[in-house]
């Protein structure tokens, strides 16, 4: 960058262009909207991106992203904690959460097993959702990792350490969307969906 | 099938064409670096939105077009069919450079308007292409021969296609594991996820090409037979990577060289040799950090009397048998699909020997499209040329031949 650019200006371009899915000219508009824009708004976003670091934390429990530990959902008695869905992200969680038909509570794992990526068993929070099942009155766990390779094979890798624990170890369900069209489903899709079929 | 009209923009060294496509043979006439190939390479990206010149897709669009705000190319085809009157085919390949950390690919397939996924694309059209380069496909390497057997089968065969990509997607996962495995970073029962859906898919690319290779010798056998005035006789050979273990069930017929072609092997069967055969090289794969046997290791040889054509063959026989492997997954396909599929021949004519030349032509009369392209046009007689429309290529333009 030219020497022109005040260096302020300059760090925050580039601090911006580190985020995913911004580049280098979408950085440099963010920078200079936030320049001429009133300072309540540069504020704003400061005293948020602070607190977005200081005031979370991961739940001890889940390892959901959380203000208070345990989080809400690991406090809030109500929930049925013999029943455990452990999913990848923090996001899949606001998914089940969204549907309002989930009960239990949650186990996030913070990612796949991904060996090109490489990310192991031991990267994720499979431990920890061991040593819970362990000591907590877990009655079933249900897997809801991604339905693709590597959700596939973190699947199949916490069944095999939950087994010994005796618990009931189910997966979610595969198949067809909602309001879809069976003629344009592909032929995958279609086939898991046959050989998960369910009494009507 | 045939192809009734194509569009291109900003492909290759065409800014922009619209040609309605003759039936029956065109021959495409034209020096060097006008544009014939680029025809043939459009075609068959239609088809299998795949290049058979380039790994790199973006190769493909214009470099004129790569200062424009968003440089794409477009490929569009109205296909024809025995089953479907009429198809539109749309291809938009983009470089999005919009997104800062540079240019990004992105391909967009579209079957009559509705937006698809690639895979959808297969098996509405079905091409035989037929390059120089395939003329050496007897000597060349093993990976060139595997590729023969999957880019035909990957074009009619759904089940083939869809356990391809997933091989292709688990062998390195797999990899990175034994290596990660070696390196004291994982444990080796985490490799059994990734074993099994690699047996799984491997089954079935080893039964569906022996299949496919037991369906087309006796065409490849009687084209050779043909070619050599019945003086030598052509055998497929598959060699998977893998031999049987002698704790196999005895179904298997495996002959001191290959797989025997003339059973039928079931994928069923198959995979636990393979589950076998992983288990069993564990250790060595672990130090190596390679996956030793599987589908992406499997050999073809071709045998002529008896005797391997690609280590003890003569350059001509090897051409002869590989002539009579590319006749031979023309009848396949066309059998398999019910009608001719389309036919690309890359300057191969040219290639051949005037009998061999002769008889290929023979051979493929009565096809319903077959596209050819020659910098000569006095290697075919008057009268094939009189049953063929003739076009010229000059600088990415299409204009009929003058006499």
């Amino acid at each position: 960058m030219s020497k022109a650019i005040p260096e302020p200006v300059i760090r925050l371009t580039e601090a911006f262009a580190r985020l995913p899915g911004i580049g280098p000219k979408t950085a440099a508009r963010l920078t200079y909207f936030l320049l001429r824009a009133p300072d309540e708004i540069s504020q704003s976003l400061a005293d948020a991106l602070h607190d977005l670091k200081t005031e979370t934390k991961f739940c001890s429990v889940c390892f959901n992203i959380t203000v208070s530990d345990p989080c809400e959902i690991c406090a809030d008695a109500k929930r049925d904690g013999r029943v455990i869905a452990v999913v990848e992200e923090p996001l899949d969680v606001l998914a089940i959460e969204r549907t309002g038909a989930y009960s239990g509570k949650y186990h996030v794992l913070h990612g796949a097993i991904s060996p090109v990526n490489n990310i192991g068993p031991d990267d994720l929070r499979i431990r920890e959702l061991v040593e819970r099942v362990g000591q907590q009155d877990v009655l079933e766990v249900i897997i809801a990792t991604n339905p693709g390779m590597e959700g596939d094979a973190t699947a199949m890798y916490i069944k095999r350490e939950l087994e010994p624990k005796g618990v009931k170890i189910q997966r979610l369900a595969r198949g067809l969307p909602v309001g879809g069209d069976l003629e344009y489903v592909d032929s995958v899709t279609l086939t898991r969906a046959l050989q998960g079929r369910s009494e009507f | 099938m045939h192809i009734e009209h194509l569009s291109l923009t900003n492909f290759r060294n065409y800014a922009r064409l619209e040609w309605t496509l003759p039936k029956g043979t065109t021959v495409i006439h034209g020096a060097n670096a006008q544009g014939k190939t680029s025809l043939l390479e459009a075609i068959y990206y239609l088809a299998t939105s795949r290049s058979p010149y380039t790994t790199s897709d973006r190769q493909l669009i214009h470099w004129r077009a790569e200062t424009d705000p968003i440089p794409y190319a477009r490929l569009a085809a109205e296909v024809c069919t025995r089953h479907r009157p009429l198809d539109r085919i749309d291809m938009t390949l983009m470089l999005d450079t919009t997104n800062g950390d540079g240019a990004r690919f992105k391909k967009v397939v579209k079957i009559n308007g509705a937006e698809k996924r690639v895979m959808d694309l297969v098996g509405l059209v079905n091409v035989v292409l037929f390059l120089p380069r395939d003329l050496t496909l007897v000597e060349g390497s093993p990976s060139d021969r595997r590729g023969f057997m999957n880019d035909t089968l990957a074009q009619v065969d759904q089940d083939y296609l869809d356990a391809l990509s997933t091989y292709d997607k688990i062998l390195p996962q797999r990899n990175a594991l034994l290596r990660r495995i070696s390196d004291n970073l994982a444990a080796p029962h985490e490799l059994d996820y990734w074993d099994s859906q690699l047996v799984k898919a491997g089954a079935v690319l080893i039964a569906g090409r022996q299949r496919f290779l037991r369906e087309l010798e006796a065409d490849a056998q009687k084209a050779h037979h043909d070619l050599t005035g019945k003086r030598e006789t052509l055998t497929l050979d598959y060699q998977p990577s893998f031999t049987p273990t002698a704790g196999g069930d005895g179904q298997l017929s495996f002959n001191t060289t290959g797989l025997d072609l003339h059973r039928e092997l079931s994928a069923e069967q198959i995979a636990p040799q393979f589950a076998e055969q992983l288990e069993a090289e564990k250790g060595e794969a672990i130090k190596r950090g390679v996956t030793l046997s599987g589908p992406h290791r499997d050999e073809l040889r071709l045998h002529i009397n008896g005797r391997d054509a690609g280590l003890y063959g003569s350059r001509g026989q090897a051409r002869t048998a590989v002539m009579a492997l590319k006749l031979a997954e023309l009848s396949w396909m066309k059998q398999r699909i019910g009608e001719w599929p389309l036919l690309l021949l890359d300057e191969v004519i040219a290639e051949l020997d005037a009998s061999r030349r002769a008889y290929l032509l023979d051979r493929l009369d009565g096809a319903t499209q077959t596209l050819m392209t020659t910098t000569e046009l006095d290697i075919f007689t008057t009268s094939f040329l009189e049953r063929a429309a003739v076009l010229r290529i000059v600088d990415g333009q299409i204009a009929a031949e003058t006499p």
